[in-house]
């Protein structure tokens, strides 16, 4: 994941800092610090806490706790512009207002920008004249070098169940932001209704620009950039939906990450010192912390940074095991080197690499406890079971990815890292026989019309097993989706058992999984005639099911769901490798690269029209030109860049395995462009099913 | 500037020189009295405010009556009126401005006017904080804002204009001797203070103190009381005068004193003012005496004839009196080291080489080898200069130096030279007297290109401004729309044809704001004009707030949804249900999806009843059902709860798709009712809340398997399911016996596996064995390998004998140890008996 050479994605976060820092030094002397709980995310990604008091903040609190107490005069809001926390705060004001002899001067900076609304509810609660409102414009955060999220949790809900388009709007801006540094995308292609809204956006964005006083100069079509393809997740939903098989991807299904952070066990993490990147803990909350040390769970930032992660996040999680092991064997060869240092400087050699050894040590045994985590999750009887419906086959095949037996034992902080070495050093012996991944042959049943009922009774069986919710509906969702609705019988008979083991609340989840067209009956869908991604006419066309997957040494980006290529990434796919994608749907293999001269000079669609009406939502394909003269000046300055960068952003969020298969995509085509990933926010099946359950 | 000599008007004071420019003179007639008036004069060259001091005018009336109606001039630095703003609002005690030439209008009871375009429009805003019952008694200004003094020795800041925040000071009172007043005051501009808010120096009693925001310092200095305090430009020195009329300076943080002077005229005549000129000088202005203080204390003395106002600037001060207007300020280095006497820089023997050729004289080479070396700088020199001078003469004389300097070297950029040129041409235009602007090449920079062309527009010197900016290529889009706005306002032509002169100037150009131009259209209550003019508008999301103050709603609505900007929708919404009856306000959004979204999805979390009677009107009664079920869901108590789960169940038993939802919301009350019967027999136990699965799950882990029973045939609970409930919660409760008798039965819907499997992870294999061998529909190699799991090889063994899978037992041999180990053998010898 190299940092795109076009693109310097660090520059945000340093532009963030400094904003933000500009911004608290604009409130004289001490200062209270009141959050909105889901920026602690966001602002830890770029802040450490210990910056924060060096620019006077004494204490922060959590919007929805309250202030507590009322030792500083300042008080310093920083919250997401919602109506929400608009009256939570006239709520503080107010109460504050009735503290006899208390006199505070508050700052409200609203993220990512003030808005007439928030203004509007102060002023109606009538605390406008008692606040200094600024705005905070935090768009985009760059998770990776190659990715930038804007980190709107709520983005998929609002935009396909509440219809808020919100959440395109600031996507928009984000995107803007970029072309404002680095000139227009000269073309935006996408698929969707709503990624068509975001090219709107952009593009009428791009005019009031040109209408506005801010700049001198129209915008140019950018020497760096290639196109902007926009993905919207409603063209495909069943990706997410599916068991996410990468690392990265089965650590966010198991745990759950939260802005590139991880919450684990201390005992897992290992010595603390390590770990101070937490951020903004809230002082009440962290004042406790030391107390409890064995149950306390500290959070941990997976990120390129980490040399082994880097290495380990996109494979598919079969291989882990191997890999660890691998690592473990060559660490400890390293550390062999002591035994044989003889000399005084043979020794000081090996104690100058000690210092890296222990990193790279202490990063191994994050990622061994991690894995082993995991797999508690991996071999449960019920996910398996989740597993076997996926893939149409039948039980007892663990996925396994340490041979059984030599598993290891569970790590405690006391033992020292010799006790990881020697444990991943058994494990390795032989090559793990159990972890037999078949391709989801589900989809692929479904798709050709297979009588899906052969997996019910496992789906009911779940159900009655007390499964998590979430992963029985992401079951039937799959199902209505590929099998193109679901019958009527059976719908109804799902429901029922959905509400008498989960509650009958699970009403309005079931009617909101049907807003969202995540679950329809065949009947309603053929009455309302709404068009819908059809994976009966895809599956062959597209060449979504690979049956024959090599995790070692994948060729295909099926690898990411062992077996099943993303939808959406096969769109990409459609516009930036078109001779490859060509070949596989004409399925004349072997031909990559003749025709390549042909057709990639079309770009965009161009040969896959018809593939594309078998997915839902409008299809785009927009130029943006410049001046002519300007153009050519910028070319002449900047010379003729031939390696583009290439930016695919997803409207409603992106899975850990389509960042995998872009990344995979994008080291073969390393020679002729590179990809700069963009969302609305990292998402998966189950914070889909939850954003129904809200 | 009649003088053609360069070192006209100059002094020399200490080793450095000054020099006194006239930029304008015969401001007023001579009967004008100046001394009458408070006059305050805009930063860099910019225009002076008169306000007839009240003090004085109750003592002299001998003015006529057309006097008496109060008002507030606005001049020029030349003189020529600009602006006369007529005022009524009570007494003034704060007058003054900002840099970007707003005018700022202080009254006693603390309202301040801001205004922003030398035009008459202002802004209103209060000091609040006690303001208006202690009553403002003085005000200081600096670029951005100002501080207010009230009459209870509180201060109070406003650092901004376009949102000012009046914040109070730290209360110096306490510090303040009872009996003591405060002498004088001054302010340090936020930017020159350490921790860049503005600090206030306070003159009490012998003492000075430092008041900011947080806290008061007391500099403990014996030599008071002063009368005045003044610091300089650039915040590093502040001047003191004393009662006995001596001036000191000191540096700002109160450490060292530099200089001292006497004004030799002790306590009886006190200076009137005292101001600093740039950063080195201090001068002290009497009725018609001018003292300027050096840097050593040495002083030059002027006499007028009458009285001079002193407007301090950031490199010298202007003095202002009837018959002129002059600059004084230290002579720039460049331009001393030109034409001081006796100069003998390489730029001054430069500017004498083109006096000889224009003389023809041949030593104009003889003075180029002389310097030859020195050359570029010597055109630097000269480029500098001639931006200092006033003169165009010397201007010229200078640039044509430098000129011959340049052709002369071999390489050299002209950019700096070219660029003096353009910046001259500009300056010369603003100081005309027409215009009146005197501003100095350094305020210049300082003030920068784009708010000297603000300054000429609000001057209407639309004309000079596009020229100027089209000169210095400048945006021109704010010139074009304020000249628009002035066309909209003042002309008398009717309106399509202002309409056509605006559109068919103004389109085309970058820029154009025509949303700002309707405002003043509608503002001026030129309405047709205004919506002529708005339809111009490029951004959608521009036109919304003046639509709406139009009345112009339904339009407003659209153009908001058009501008994708969700904040603006919901913002249009947020007014237009508070303006229109709800019925208008639904029909409305109703066929307009973006708005109706927002309306619900904001509407979900804060107004459930606005929810349920937009469902209502729209006939969506699935909906509206759930918006009840939701509110059910969150109520605590259950008698309100039953009932608004009924009232959801009757809403949606009346569409045909809502059969199965409606009949769930009545199992649902079922469910609820029966749990509170639970809850009742069976004490310490909650039920309610609980799903039907965890509600048999609860009863047969407490083993109230008939109540269970009871729920099971109640829901109609299929056999399948309730055997894994049952199964589940007898493992939970452990409870082995009851699983194995109940594991004698025939047949079992879910097949005796999970029995097996459960019974194995709950760490019982005795029981788990049990159900080995009723698994019977699963190949042999299978339950061998369960028997293995339960640690019973032997067994194991008996079923591969049965199968007679002799590769099966020699696995099996070899994992076996003891007394399995012979069992496993013989089976193995009876399969093969021969061996």
């Amino acid at each position: 994941m190299a940092p795109p050479s076009g693109i310097d994605t660090s520059h945000i976060k340093a532009a963030a800092q400094k904003d933000f820092f500009e911004l608290l030094l604009g409130v004289r002397g001490k200062k209270v610090l009141v959050l909105d709980k889901s920026l602690s995310g966001p602002l830890g990604s770029f802040l450490k806490f210990s910056a924060l008091q060096e620019h006077g903040v004494d204490k922060i609190f959590w919007l929805e706790d309250g202030v507590a107490d009322a030792t500083q005069k300042n008080i310093v809001f920083l919250v997401r512009c919602n109506s929400k926390n608009a009256y939570a705060i006239a709520e503080h004001v107010k109460k504050n207002s009735k503290i006899p002899g208390q006199d505070f001067e508050y700052t409200v900076l609203f993220v990512p920008r003030r808005t007439l609304v928030c203004e509007k509810i102060l002023e109606d609660e009538g605390v406008l004249g008692d606040v200094t409102i600024g705005e905070f414009p935090l768009h985009f955060l760059a998770l990776e070098p190659d990715l930038l999220s804007l980190e709107l949790d709520d983005s998929f809900e609002e935009l396909y169940l509440r219809k808020d388009y919100t959440s395109i709007f600031y996507s928009a801006r984000a995107l803007m932001s970029i072309q404002r540094r680095y000139g227009l995308f000269p073309r935006i292609i996408g698929k969707g209704d709503c990624a068509r809204r975001l090219a709107d956006a952009l593009i009428r964005m791009r005019s009031e620009e040109d209408a506005s006083d801010s700049n001198l100069f129209a915008l140019t079509p950018s020497s760096i950039l290639g196109e902007l393809i926009v993905v919207d997740r409603e063209s495909d939903m069943v990706t997410p939906l599916l068991t996410q098989l990468t690392y990265e991807g089965l650590i966010d299904e198991t745990i759950g990450i939260h802005n590139s952070k991880v919450e684990l066990d201390a005992a897992l993490v290992g010595p603390p010192q390590q770990q101070q990147q937490g951020g903004t803990q809230p002082s009440s909350s962290s004042a406790a912390a030391p107390a409890s040390s064995q149950k306390q769970k500290r959070p941990v930032v997976l990120s390129s940074e980490d040399k082994l992660f880097e290495n380990l996040r996109d494979t598919n999680f079969a291989i882990v095991g191997n890999l660890l092991n691998k690592v473990a064997r060559r660490l400890n060869d390293d550390y062999e080197v002591r035994h044989q240092a003889k000399t005084v400087s043979e020794i000081r050699e090996f104690v100058s690499k000690l210092g890296g050894l222990q990193q790279e040590h202490q990063s191994l045994r994050l990622h061994t406890g991690l894995a082993e985590e995991i797999m508690k999750h991996t071999r449960s009887d019920i996910f398996n079971k989740i597993l076997e419906v996926q893939q149409s086959r039948p039980p007892q095949l663990y996925l396994n990815i340490f041979p059984i037996g030599a598993s290891p034992q569970p790590l405690t902080s006391a033992k020292f890292w010799s006790q990881t070495v020697e444990n991943l050093l058994q494990w390795g012996i032989k090559e793990p026989r159990d972890n037999i991944l078949t391709p989801p042959r589900w989809i692929a049943d479904l798709a050709a019309g297979v009588d899906p009922s052969s997996q019910h009774d496992a789906i009911e069986e779940l159900i009655a097993r007390n499964a998590p919710v979430e992963a029985v509906l992401r079951l039937i969702c799959i199902e209505s989706l590929v099998g193109q609705g679901l019958k009527p019988k059976d719908l109804e008979n799902f429901k029922r058992e959905i509400l008498q083991a989960y509650g009958y609340h699970h009403v309005l989840t079931l009617d909101a999984l049907e807003k969202l067209q995540l679950l329809q009956s065949r009947t309603t869908i053929v009455a309302s005639g709404v068009a819908r991604t059809s994976y009966s006419n895809l599956r062959k066309v597209l060449k979504l099911i690979v049956d024959e997957v090599n995790e070692h040494n994948p060729d295909d980006i099926a690898y990411v769901y062992s077996g099943y290529a993303p939808l959406s990434i096969r769109l990409v796919q459609c516009i930036i490798q078109k001779p490859l994608m060509t070949a596989t749907t004409k399925g004349r293999r072997g031909e990559d690269g003749l025709n390549a001269g042909v057709n990639a000079g079309a770009g965009g669609w161009r040969g896959f029209e018809d593939v594309l009406k078998s997915i839902k939502g409008k299809t785009f394909d927009e130029f943006q030109r410049g001046e002519d003269k300007a153009l050519r000046a910028r070319n002449i300055l900047n010379g003729q860049n031939e390696k583009k960068v290439t930016v695919v952003f997803f409207v409603g969020g992106c899975t850990f395995t389509e960042i995998a298969a872009l990344r995979f995509i994008g080291k073969r085509e390393e020679g002729r462009r590179q990809i700069l990933i963009g969302t609305t926010a990292i998402i998966n099946g189950n914070k889909m099913m939850r954003a129904a359950m809200a | 500037m009649t003088t053609d000599s360069a070192t006209a008007g100059w002094e020399q004071v200490e080793d450095k020189y000054y020099r006194k420019i006239l930029l304008y003179s015969t401001l007023w007639d001579a009967d004008f009295d100046l001394s009458d008036y408070i006059v305050a004069g805009a930063p860099y060259g910019g225009a002076l405010a008169l306000y007839r001091d009240e003090s004085k005018l109750q003592l002299q009336t001998r003015r006529g009556p057309q006097n008496a109606k109060s008002s507030i001039d606005i001049y020029s630095s030349a003189g020529k009126l600009i602006r006369q703003i007529s005022w009524d609002k009570g007494s003034i005690r704060g007058l003054g401005w900002s840099e970007d030439e707003k005018l700022l209008v202080i009254t006693e009871d603390g309202n301040v006017r801001c205004y922003f375009d030398l035009q008459g429009d202002f802004t209103q805003f209060s000091l609040g904080n006690g303001a208006e019952e202690a009553g403002v008694k003085e005000c200081r200004f600096w670029s951005t804002g100002f501080v207010a003094l009230l009459s209870n020795n509180r201060l109070i800041a406003v650092s901004r204009y376009d949102e000012p925040r009046p914040r109070l000071l730290a209360d110096p009172s306490s510090l303040i001797q009872p009996g003591e007043t405060i002498h004088a005051w001054a302010l340090v501009p936020p930017s020159y203070t350490l921790s860049r808010h503005v600090e206030v120096f306070v003159s009490t009693g012998t003492t000075i103190l430092i008041v900011d925001a947080t806290e008061v310092q007391d500099q403990m200095l014996q030599n008071g009381p002063f009368v005045h305090i003044s610091v300089s430009p650039n915040g590093k020195y502040v001047s003191l005068c004393t009662l006995q009329g001596k001036v000191w300076v000191i540096k700002s943080d109160f450490q060292d004193k530099l200089s001292e002077y006497d004004t030799e005229m002790g306590a009886e005549a006190l200076p009137r003012a005292m101001e600093w000129c740039g950063n080195d000088s201090v001068v002290l202005a009497w009725a018609d005496e001018v003292h300027m203080i050096g840097p050593r204390g040495a002083a030059l003395r002027h006499y007028y004839d009458s009285w001079v106002h002193l407007i301090p600037e950031m490199d010298g001060i202007r003095m202002v009196s009837v018959e002129k207007c002059e600059f004084l300020q230290k002579v720039p280095d460049a331009t001393e080291d030109i034409f001081k006497i006796g100069a003998t820089s390489p730029a001054s023997i430069l500017l004498d080489a083109v006096d000889q050729i224009e003389r023809k004289s041949p030593k104009a080479d003889d003075n180029i080898q002389l310097i030859r070396s020195q050359l570029p700088e010597a055109v630097d020199a000269c480029v500098k200069a001639a931006g200092h001078e006033f003169s165009v003469r010397w201007q010229k004389q200078l640039l044509k130096a430098a000129s011959f300097g340049k052709s002369v070297l071999e390489l050299y950029s002209s950019d700096e030279f070219v660029e003096m040129c353009e910046t001259l041409r500009v300056l010369n235009a603003v100081r005309f007297y027409e215009v009146g602007l005197a501003i100095t090449y350094e305020q210049f920079i300082r003030l920068t290109p784009e708010k000297l062309i603000q300054r000429l527009v609000n001057r209407q010197q639309h004309l000079l401004a596009l020229r100027v900016s089209e000169y210095l290529r400048l945006p021109t889009d704010r010139i074009y729309i304020h000249w628009a706005c002035m066309k909209v306002r003042l002309s008398k032509d009717d309106e399509d044809s202002i309409c056509r002169m605006v559109v068919m100037k103004l389109t085309g150009k970058r820029g154009i704001s025509f949303e700002e131009i309707a405002r003043t259209a509608y503002d001026e209550g030129r309405g047709k004009l205004a919506t002529q003019l708005l339809n111009y508008e490029p951004r959608a999301g521009r036109q919304v707030p003046l639509l709406l103050s139009m009345e112009e709603d339904e339009i407003a609505l659209d153009k908001a949804i058009e501008s994708g900007d969700t904040d603006l929708v919901f913002y249009v919404l947020l007014i237009l249900k508070k303006k229109l009856p709800l019925a208008n306000f639904f029909r409305m959004i109703n066929d307009r999806p973006v708005a109706s979204s927002l309306i619900e999805s904001s509407a979900r979390e804060s107004d459930t009843g606005l929810l349920r009677d937009f469902y209502y009107q729209d006939d969506r009664r699935a909906d509206g059902a759930h918006v009840i079920l939701r509110e059910s869901l969150e109520q605590k108590d259950l008698a309100i709860k039953m009932e608004k789960l009924k009232l959801a169940a009757k809403l949606l038993a009346d569409s045909k798709e809502h059969v199965l939802e409606a009949k769930a919301l009545d199992e649902s009350a079922k469910l609820l009712q029966m749990q509170e019967v639970f809850e009742k027999d069976l004490q310490g136990e909650r039920f309610v809340g609980d799903s039907v699965n965890e509600t048999v799950f609860k009863l047969i882990r407490m083993g109230y398997s008939s109540r269970a029973n009871k729920v099971k045939s109640e829901f109609k609970i299929p056999e399948k399911r309730f055997w894994w409930l049952k199964l589940r919660a007898l493992v939970a409760k452990r409870d082995w016996g009851e699983i194995e008798e109940w594991g004698r039965t025939k047949k079992s819907p879910i097949g005796w596996e999970p029995f097996f499997n459960e019974c194995l992870s709950a760490g019982n294999t005795k029981a788990a064995s049990i159900f080995i061998p009723k698994c019977t529909n699963l190949p042999p190699a299978d339950r061998m390998d369960m028997w293995v799991r339960c640690g019973l090889i032997v067994k194991a063994g008996e079923e591969a004998f049965r199968a007679k899978d002799v590769n099966a037992l020699e696995i099996l041999q070899a994992k076996a140890t003891g007394a399995p180990a012979l069992e496993i053998d013989r089976l193995l010898k009876q399969l093969r008996p021969n061996k």
